[in-house]
């Protein structure tokens, strides 16, 4: 699992035929120190937006987050919608960037 | 498996079934510290089962082993968890950020 910032939205008209109807997230690690120039793509069955801290889960934890069964064409799922992450030298991750302190 | 510091704890009410009650620990894994130059470290976030706390240095597995260690080989919407509160280690050549505190630790 990891923590990461959604960054965007991707749209695929053609698809796996297990992906009808799912959206698909960009979502940008968080890092401890900044955010990762690495993105990925996770399916969100919670309707989170651009900007929102998410939880993303992977593999088999991601397909039992969607409920499709296992045969399915993705791996990685938003699970939840951060709150909050309290950090040990203080820092307090907030729901967005501009929440942060 | 990988050996890793407990450095925050994270908050969520928006989310899917089944990560209720979960108290999930934000864990900075050990060894990404070895190279200056390696890349930024993505805390992996990982339920805790055990009850570690904040800077404690705790084991984390992934899939099969995690879901045994939160109960039961069943379905959960989280891969990855707390198997181990570590007590002590020997790794001669560990830096030293491994045994005390690391950035904002004590």
């Amino acid at each position: 699992m990891l923590i990461g910032t959604v960054v965007g939205n991707v749209w695929a008209t053609v698809k796996d035929p297990t992906l009808a109807g799912l959206r698909f997230l960009v979502v940008q690690p968080f890092t401890l120190e900044g955010e990762s120039a690495e993105t990925i793509v996770a399916v969100d069955p919670l309707g989170a937006g651009i900007g929102e801290r998410v939880l993303v889960v992977f593999g088999r934890a991601a397909r039992h987050a969607i409920g499709r069964g296992h045969d399915v064409g993705f791996q990685a799922a938003v699970a939840g919608i951060v709150d909050r992450m309290e950090l040990e030298d203080g820092r307090l991750v907030g729901p967005t960037r501009a929440q942060d302190r | 498996m990988f050996l890793g510091r407990v450095v925050g704890e994270v908050w969520a009410t928006r989310k899917v079934a089944g990560l209720e009650g979960l108290r999930p620990l934000v864990i900075a894994p050990l060894d990404e510290r070895r190279d200056p130059a390696a890349p930024k470290v993505t805390p992996v976030i990982a339920a805790d089962p055990l009850g570690a706390d904040l800077e404690q240095r705790v084991v984390v597995a992934f899939g099969k082993a995690a879901r045994v260690a939160c109960g039961g080989d069943g379905d959960y919407p989280f891969e990855a968890a707390v198997v181990g509160i570590v007590d002590d280690f020997d790794v001669p050549d560990a830096p030293a950020d491994w045994r005390a505190g690391g950035a904002g630790g004590r």
